[in-house]
């Protein structure tokens, strides 16, 4: 499989009353296609630091970020922008949204905005509709957005991350805020669209959540302490088997 | 505790903070200098004429032979409580030059006053009183003030008799009596012993010495039946008149009062705006604190006391800068009056703590729903959750306009309440703009012409010498030989028509136990039923006259009295049938029937010759012929309707520069309104912006769709100030038009094309450009930002 992100000696470092800090201290990984990477840690180990730069939501100090054969570090706002827009998607715990659009104009905004395909409105609108569909919120379309459930509002968010078809989704601790039925089916989601091809790399803290991927990377002070590779994908079946054996994985790492 | 949270609160806010303390400064600057210049134009002409010194009658004289007769009617005079005089000689334009060339042309005879002898008071540019002249310098005014020519360090030759004067002009000066628009007598202000020189020289005396006589009086009607017989009397009326004379700058006062009362309006929206949308961020630390159990009381004292802090601050800053602001605005409306009030300096501070006050009622009303709010409540930005209306008002998936122009127009559509400020501040500035556009247009209008006491002809053709040629005739046929030559000029060039001239006439006029002179209006070759009445019947018939609303005022007669008119040395009883519309002479005229035997050779004045071309031209035509009469009477006073208007209002250009100026400032006010709001919303919807890049908007998405809804906004005020644009031009207009003598019947002339069109368009492109600059600051908002978005 060919490796869609490739990271290479990635360091971030902030400047606070004149003290750095060294969040990230020349982090190196790669993930392949297809692949669904859990980011785990301790807080304040730099996990969200991390996937905001992989991702280019931030900048990085020194390294190299390869996305899809782009260099991050080198592309300029313009460049970074069309690649958020046509080759990623995010989904943050706080379910962030534009507050004067109804549920499904926030979904299908990015493929209003993007130029990928030549769609009318009413394609998209069909094809926001019929990812609405698939996450099982259809009827909250024309809600405003403080009209429906959280649980509704993150697959909202998923609807959105996907809708532009993305090469990767990210995902910053995406049950974080919600319930563990709304969280189960969450990530159920994200499982699925794995399963479709979508490359996933999520933040989270909940080993159950993490046991749903098919690699584990956990990171210490900045630096990644060890990865867990599950060699095979999710079942429900093996559900209970994946968590036990990443919780021993996670207890020898320090967890 | 409180304080600490305060400071911190002032510090961590910044951006907000300065914001309110903009919008602090700038409603204290527009309210308190409104206010003063408010006050200031409601003192108009009186506060000018009052710290002149005016009296309440004045007589300028003409010495005759050096002998002025006027003195002994004034001694005798017993209604007079006090009389001073000043000695003066009379010069014309021919007497001054510049380098061996004309000067200044200028057609009132100009007065020169030795310093010493002043008995009012003149003030300089600064209005500051003069005193004092150098020698070898003088001060000039009237329409020496106004003229291009004229600079001030200019050496200039007087020449009288046998006297030469090289004289430096060191200032202009703000006459009360002789600088209005209506007299513009060019005064000359000399150094004493320059004066001497001339008064001490007999030929010079005999010639051209006269008096100005400033009269005052506990009884008028008795003193101007006392002084009626004042021979060689050049000028000789009451203070009313005068207050007339300079109503052109209260014309340009009276619009900078409704651009005051906008501005007052723009001030207070705009401070009602910010105050509901800063304390709109600081809900959820209000619920914070309700959640850890802060009293509503304490929590609402909290933000009182910082809402006091930033108002007071402001309005310390805002009194000081409106200072300067207020001395621009009033400077700019008359370079010939004083203008002013004495209580400058009180108005400002009790305006400016009145918006302190203000700004604290809306604190004080905008806190109040932190009392019903529960902390949850006031934690979800005081939403209770309760809503009714969609907050979303477009949608994107129906919609088939690009995603910036949806996110723009929809946020304006969806948060009216938002954008309203701005809408009334930028509907506010085109109705100005439009207003004065209007009135611009009107002035320069023949819809104006009815105000002159004339009719409508193809060609204008104004030629003094020739009506000075009739008047100063003995020839009985004088006004038909003038007339003649016109209408035969015009034949031989291929153009024949027909030829006619306004004349005034100086008829003693009684009513009962008052009598006066009245310029009355005639022309044998027009009937009365031509010209416009306010009320009654144009007069039919010889016996029957006509008058204006001012001259029947004085007369103290109506419509149906009967008045006795001394034409050609006979007494004749005529009956008042109308009340005739006319701004000549200050309105205080009446018109005679065209029968009545009046000799053009009395006339006291006249008006253009009219010319009315016998094949109806079309108006391409008629300018054609017009240069080409300028060539063959080799003069360029030949105009058409238009330009016949504008040289009788001559107030076109006036009202111009004060359009200008009223152009300049919505410009001002319209750019920083939209830079101060901009910088608001890009520090409300940081979290908004911050999402949009982060699902992959650029920049340059997001600075043009901030800018789109400034654009937006620019348009729905353009579309409602397009609706109001006839019923606010009428409001104010006809108050302007009634301080000029029209009372009542303008149509207004109004060009599409420029109050539609034109300065929307203006106002639009300097709004979207300043959004847009303002917008770049979204750039240093970043995707990494959205960590820290609560």
């Amino acid at each position: 499989m060919s490796k869609v992100i490739e990271v290479k000696d990635l360091c971030k470092t902030y400047v606070v009353n004149k003290k750095q800090n060294n969040v990230l201290k020349n982090v190196n990984f790669s993930i392949d296609e297809g692949e669904m990477v859990a980011v785990m840690g301790p807080s304040g180990s730099g996990k969200s630091t991390l996937l905001y730069t992989v991702s280019g939501m931030d900048k990085m100090t020194a390294g190299e970020v390869d996305f899809n054969g782009k260099d991050l570090s080198k592309l300029s706002e313009n460049e970074m922008s069309d690649v958020r827009l046509n080759e990623m998607g995010f989904i943050f715990q706080q379910m962030y949204m534009m507050k004067n659009l109804t549920i499904l104009d926030n979904i299908i905004l990015p493929a209003v905005k993007s130029k990928k395909t030549t769609e009318s409105r009413k394609e998209t609108e069909k094809r926001g509709r019929s990812l609405m569909h698939k996450l099982g919120i259809e009827e909250t379309a024309d809600n405003d957005i403080n009209e429906v459930s959280g649980g509704q509002l993150q697959r909202a968010c998923i609807c959105r991350s996907m809708i532009n078809n993305p090469k990767v989704i990210f995902a910053d601790e995406p049950t974080g805020a919600l319930n563990r039925t709304s969280s189960e089916e969450v990530m159920n989601e994200l499982v699925d669209l794995n399963k479709e091809g979508t490359t996933v790399m999520l933040v989270t803290h909940d080993v159950k959540v993490a046991a749903k991927c098919t690699r584990v990377i956990y990171i210490v002070d900045g630096g990644i302490q060890g990865e867990y590779d599950f060699q095979t994908r999710y079942t429900p079946e093996e559900l209970r088997l994946r968590e036990r054996n990443l919780n021993n994985w996670l207890m020898e790492m320090g967890w | 505790m409180f304080s600490r949270i305060l400071k911190n609160d002032l510090k961590r806010k910044k951006t907000m903070n300065i914001i309110l303390l903009l919008f602090v400064i700038l409603s204290v600057t527009f309210a308190s200098s409104s206010i003063n210049i408010m006050i200031s134009v409601y003192g108009g002409i009186d506060y000018f004429l009052e710290k002149a010194n005016m009296s309440d009658y004045v007589v300028i004289t003409r010495s005759s032979d050096g002998v002025n007769p006027a003195d002994d009617y004034i001694e005798a005079a017993e209604s007079v409580t006090e009389s001073r005089k000043e000695d003066v000689l009379f010069y014309s334009s021919t007497n001054l030059t510049k380098d061996g060339k004309t000067f200044a042309e200028f057609e009132n005879p100009g007065v020169i006053l030795p310093i010493c002898d002043t008995q009012i008071n003149y003030f300089d540019k600064d209005n500051e009183i003069i005193t004092d002249v150098e020698r070898g310098h003088i001060y000039v005014g009237g329409v020496l003030t106004s003229k291009e020519e004229v600079h001030i360090g200019d050496t200039i030759t007087l020449e009288l008799g046998d006297k030469k004067l090289d004289l430096i002009i060191d200032g202009f000066i703000k006459d009360a009596l002789l600088g209005s628009p209506f007299m513009d007598n060019p005064r000359m202000l000399m150094n004493d012993e320059d004066a001497e020189i001339l008064f001490s020289d007999e030929e010079i005396i005999s010639k051209n010495s006269g008096a100005i006589y400033y009269l005052c009086t506990d009884d008028m009607k008795e003193l101007k039946k006392e002084i009626a017989d004042i021979p060689n009397a050049m000028f000789s009326n009451d203070i009313k008149v005068l207050r007339l004379t300079f109503m052109l700058d209260m014309l340009v006062a009276g619009l900078l009062l409704v651009v005051s009362i906008c501005l007052i309006i723009i001030a207070f929206t705009m401070l009602s705006f910010t105050i509901k949308f800063t304390l709109g961020e600081d809900f959820r630390e209000i619920g914070v604190m309700k959640a850890v159990g802060l009293k509503s009381a304490s929590i609402r004292g909290l933000y009182m006391i910082k809402y006091l802090c930033i108002s007071t601050v402001g309005a310390v800053i805002g009194y000081i800068c409106s200072i300067p602001f207020q001395d621009l605005l009033l400077k700019s409306v008359s370079d010939k009056i004083v203008i002013g009030n004495d209580d400058n300096i009180v108005m400002g501070i009790l305006t400016a703590f009145i918006v302190v006050l203000i700004t604290l009622s809306f604190c004080y009303s905008c806190t109040k729903s932190i009392k019903k709010l529960s902390p949850i409540d006031a934690v979800r930005n005081g939403e209770t959750g309760e809503r009714y209306s969609r907050k979303s008002v477009m949608k994107l998936s129906k919609s088939r306009l690009g995603s910036n122009t949806f996110l723009a127009v929809n946020d304006v559509v969806s948060k009216p309440k938002q954008y309203l400020s701005m809408i009334i501040t930028f509907t506010v500035c085109m109705l100005l703009i439009s207003m004065l556009a209007n009135a611009t247009n009107t002035l320069m209008s023949e819809k104006l012409l009815f105000l002159f006491g004339t009719t409508k002809s193809d060609v204008y053709y104004s030629a003094t010498d020739r009506i000075m040629m009739i008047m100063g005739s003995d020839e009985e046929n004088a006004y038909r030989e003038e007339i003649n030559d016109i209408e035969k000029v015009l034949a031989d060039n291929g153009m024949p028509g027909t030829v006619h001239v306004e004349l005034l006439y100086a008829i003693p006029v009684e009513f009962g136990d008052t009598k006066i002179k009245v310029q009355m209006e005639h022309c044998p070759d027009t009937n009365t039923t031509d010209y416009t009445y306010s009320e009654g019947v144009a007069p039919l018939y010889e016996n029957e006259v006509a008058f204006t609303p001012q001259v029947l005022e004085e007369l103290g007669a109506e419509i149906g009295d009967t008045v006795i008119l001394e034409i050609n040395g006979e007494k004749k009883e005529c009956i008042i049938t109308a009340s005739v519309i006319s701004m000549n002479q200050l309105g205080r005229c009446g018109r005679l029937h065209e029968s009545v035997p009046v000799s053009p050779n009395n006339a006291a004045a006249g008006f253009a010759f009219q010319i009315d071309f016998d094949d109806d031209p079309s108006s391409e035509v008629i300018e054609e012929r017009i240069e080409k009469l300028k060539t063959i009477l080799d003069s360029n006073k030949v105009y058409d309707v238009e330009e016949y208007v504008d040289t009788c209002t001559s107030s076109s250009t006036t009202i111009t520069t004060a359009k200008n100026m009223v152009l300049i400032i919505s410009l001002i006010i319209a750019a920083l309104i939209t830079v101060l709001m901009e910088r608001s919303f890009i520090s409300k919807e940081a979290s908004e912006i911050a999402l949009m890049k982060a699902i992959g908007f650029k920049s340059r998405s997001i600075c043009a769709q901030h800018s789109l809804r400034f654009l937006f906004v620019v348009f729905i005020s353009g579309i409602l100030a397009a609706v109001l644009n006839i019923p606010f031009t009428t409001l104010i207009c006809d108050r302007i038009f009634a301080v000029m003598g029209a009372i009542s019947g303008i149509s207004y002339s109004i060009k599409p094309l420029e109050v539609l069109l034109i300065y929307p368009l203006i106002i639009c492109i300097v709004v979207v450009i300043t959004a847009y600059l303002t917008s770049l600051y979204a750039k240093s908002i970043k995707t990494q930002d959205m960590g820290n978005i609560e």
